[in-house]
């Protein structure tokens, strides 16, 4: 299947492209969310519509620390807008044989995968998904 | 599934649910005024799903259709056989087979329904003295269409009189002819005139050369006559790509029906799933749900044939998407306009002649879309009913319910919020409101308690009213409930007018309800009520007499709210508070405020406001501030409070756009906007970021 392959930080991921709509540049600034969790980067206007922009690190339950953002990456899901914040897009690659991932397991995680040598964390769509609104949820309730 | 259904699935829920609540209707309606008319419309609900279901392959939902379809047919048979439980079965077979609709839509598999079963079979026997027999009307689901009587077997169907008495052709509802031809072949007779078949071919999932077969069935009819709109084309099946071996064709031939069977005959390895008269005129092919786009259906009321495909369904994500892509149209044509100002003198005219001629075609469509969004309010108001009559059912109250005005039109984005706040405030009327037969002869009523919805016009407003003639609310019962539950002092109270203390009701935890039912009086609800109307720009009011009934009125924007804001920066950010909850700005040395229990106090006219932080309440960093700073006085749901900001920005008009995933989440915000600089803001919802 093919998958868009991206980077935060050193480490690279993938997403099925069909989960992907779109990639995009990030504004300049971001309208920060009151009372959003902290993995919430902002809102954006993107052609009139208000997209939710998270950062991917703490989806994945890796410690705090700002991504240095050079791309938002817009997940194809339905009426909701939800981008991710990652440092770059690498491009499309076949992602074949996905093996279970190390660690801990999280919903957002499908497995790894090897791409050329070298390791992609292949994620996925729907366990990101309820990541995110399990994130919000939590935040609600503290 | 014998076929590739998936396609049809969209259309058959769409379809199926109509039917399922239209019989639902049905249902109300015949209890209410016992009319002859709606039971056969009824029957044709319950047809319609029984032969739709048969034809999907959904066997359990087609056997819960045929029982109903036999009860309808015995109330048809003997009106006098119509009781209230009869109708209690009737609706909850319904909502049963709606489930079961939805399950399947969803693949999965429908909801056992064998205990309904059981009770609808002991009310047939019941009804009519008759066992019903074995139902099994999968067995003609392959060569029968969705639309034609399904055949059953002589025992299944109760009356003698109802074995070939489907619905009326005339008023066979347009979508069915859709599906598929109506005409049973028998009626063609045997002119020998050029005729359309529409043949349905299957290739056995094990044959190996199915291109072979494929070519094979294609000879075989070309050599009765023509062949139109063959699915997979010719190439493809010739190479054998035929997806999951389905092959559609359309034959015009002068040969008889069994000539087209017998030709088709001994084919190995090839099934004829269907052959039926094909629709001459458009071909029926059911748009696949995914494009968004399903051809619609007259109105079934009026069966009056240039009432027809006049008007197509469209998905509410789509219209959504048209008025986003407008609005940004609009943005657009200003920006090119403002460009054009800096170009030099003599190249300007064409420039700006275009952006006008832009601009007038932009603002059209937007009158366009805005107007494609209306939808009448009966879309909502027609389910209204039902509920009446269950919940009066459930309380042992009667109600007449009085719906006027449903015609008029709203926004779709403000209707589809509306849905539970009005079901909301029916229950309460009827909850609440009504007292029970006996208090009503007792307090010198009729024992039938009135409910009135009635919608009209004014100016640029719609309002929605709804009214009981039911025991009034007691503004003293609910200022003691406020003060009890310390939403307000006691002075507060005994100041209060009651207009201002039935308002009380909308404060969380606030009901005067004696006992708490299942259905509402749990203070959960009206606050809920209010903040939705609130939030898409319009006001709710409540008037009541006591012993005489109560009036919620409703008063709501035409379109999707165009919300005065006023702007106010908090450290970077900014934010949109609703004008209308807004008392007055001030200015104040925040760090000389008097205290209470460490709450700042804000001296406004004659007293003392609470004063909270914007920043804090918002989790914004804003650097601390020292001395005079604004100070923005807002109503809040137990009294004024002031916020203290950092600046205020102005005031903007802005479209709000209602909170998509994850946003409406997070308490607090009513909803965003995007400014004319193009930066998204958020309109606070303060009292509930208070409460949160």
């Amino acid at each position: 299947m093919r998958h868009v392959i991206f980077r935060v930080e050193k480490e690279r991921y993938g997403l099925p492209l069909a989960a992907v709509k779109e990639v995009v540049v990030p504004p300049e600034r971001f309208t920060r969310v009151p009372r959003a969790p902290a993995a919430v980067t902002g809102v954006m206007n993107l052609r009139g519509r208000v997209v939710t922009v998270v950062e991917l690190r703490q989806l994945l339950g890796l410690p705090d620390g700002p991504t240095p953002s050079g791309r938002v990456v817009l997940l194809e899901r339905g009426r909701r807008d939800l981008g991710l914040l990652v440092t770059d897009v690498d491009g499309i690659e076949a992602v074949e044989r996905v093996s279970a991932a190390p660690g801990k397991a999280v919903p957002a995680v499908r497995g790894v995968a090897r791409l050329k040598g070298v390791a992609v964390t292949v994620l996925d769509p729907e366990g990101l998904d309820s990541a995110v609104v399990g994130l919000f949820t939590a935040a609600q309730q503290k | 599934m014998t076929m590739d259904m998936s396609r049809y699935l969209g259309l058959f829920l769409t379809e199926a649910s109509e039917h399922l609540e239209g019989l639902g209707r049905d249902l109300v309606q015949l209890e209410r005024e016992g009319a002859p008319a709606v039971v056969d419309s009824m029957f044709r609900h319950a047809h319609s799903v029984k032969g739709m279901a048969s034809s999907m392959g959904f066997e359990s939902i087609a056997v819960v259709a045929h029982r109903v379809e036999d009860l309808v047919d015995a109330i048809r048979q003997d009106p006098a056989k119509l009781e209230r439980s009869l109708v209690d079965l009737l609706l909850s077979a319904t909502d049963v087979m709606l489930a079961q609709v939805r399950a399947v839509s969803e693949s999965k598999p429908p909801d056992d329904a064998s205990s309904l079963l059981g009770q609808l079979a002991e009310k047939v026997s019941a009804v009519t003295g008759r066992t019903p027999g074995a139902t099994r009307v999968i067995n003609q689901a392959k060569a029968s269409p969705p639309a034609a009587p399904a055949p059953v077997t002589a025992a299944a169907r109760v009356s003698p009189q109802a074995v070939e008495a489907p619905p009326p052709p005339a008023s066979e509802p347009a979508a069915e002819a859709r599906v598929a031809a109506v005409v049973p072949p028998s009626e063609e007779g045997a002119a020998k005139t050029a005729k359309r078949w529409a043949v349905r071919l299957r290739i056995a999932p094990t044959c190996q050369t199915p291109g072979v077969r494929a070519f094979l069935v294609h000879k075989r009819l070309t050599g009765l006559g023509t062949l139109h709109g063959l699915q997979p084309p010719l190439e493809d099946l010739k190479a054998g790509r035929i997806p999951e071996g389905n092959i559609q064709v359309e034959l015009e031939t002068a040969e008889g029906e069994e000539a087209i069977r017998k030709a088709l005959r001994n084919v190995a390895e090839v099934e004829l799933v269907s052959l039926k008269p094909a629709v001459v005129a458009p071909p029926p092919a059911p748009v696949p749900a995914a494009s968004g786009l399903v051809p619609a259906e007259a109105p079934r009321a009026s069966n009056s044939a240039d009432a027809t495909a006049r008007t197509v369904r469209v998905r509410t994500e789509l219209l959504d998407y048209f008025l986003d892509t407008v609005g940004e149209l609009l943005l657009a044509t200003a920006r090119l306009r403002e460009l054009g100002k800096v170009l030099p003198e003599n190249s300007r005219p064409p420039i700006e002649e275009g952006v006008y001629r832009l601009h007038t075609l932009v603002k059209d469509l937007h009158d366009k879309v805005m107007s494609a969004r209306m939808t009448p309010l009966s879309l909502i108001t027609d389910r209204l009913p039902r509920a009446a009559r269950d919940i009066a059912r459930r309380r042992e109250r009667e109600v007449d319910l009085v719906i006027t005005g449903a015609e008029i039109e709203l926004d779709r984005a403000i209707l589809d919020e509306l849905a539970d706040p009005l079901l909301h405030l029916l229950r309460n009327c009827i909850d609440h409101g009504l007292e029970s037969p006996e208090d009503r002869v007792a307090a010198g009523k009729g024992a039938r308690g009135r409910v009135l919805v009635s919608v009209r016009r004014a100016r640029d407003r719609v309002v929605v009213e709804m009214e009981d003639d039911g025991r009034g609310m007691n503004a003293a019962k609910l200022k003691t409930a406020a003060v009890a539950r310390g939403a307000l002092s006691a002075e507060a109270a005994a100041r209060m007018t009651d207009r201002e203390a039935f308002m009380l009701a909308c404060l969380p935890g606030v009901s005067t309800a004696q006992d708490v039912s299942e259905i509402s009086g749990r203070g959960v609800g009206m606050d809920a009520v209010k903040r939705v109307v609130e939030n898409v720009g319009g006001t709710l009011e409540i008037e009541s007499e006591l012993g005489r009934g109560t009036r919620f009125t409703l008063r709501l924007p035409l379109t999707v709210a165009v919300v005065h804001l006023l702007l106010v920066a908090v450290g970077d950010e900014v934010f949109g508070l609703p004008i209308a909850k807004v008392v007055g700005a001030m200015e104040a040395d925040s760090e000389r405020l008097d205290r209470s229990r460490e709450m700042p106090l804000l001296p406004h006219g004659q007293g003392l406001l609470p004063v909270y932080g914007l920043d804090e309440l918002t989790g914004v960093q804003a650097p601390p501030r020292k001395g005079v700073r604004p100070f923005v006085v807002m109503e809040g749901d137990a009294g004024r409070v002031a916020l203290a900001v950092d600046g205020l920005v102005g005031q903007e008009e802005a479209v709000l756009k209602p909170l998509s995933r994850p946003l409406d989440l997070l308490p607090g915000l009513s909803g965003v906007t995007i400014l004319g600089s193009g930066r998204p803001v958020f309109i606070l919802d303060v009292p509930r970021l208070l409460s949160a």
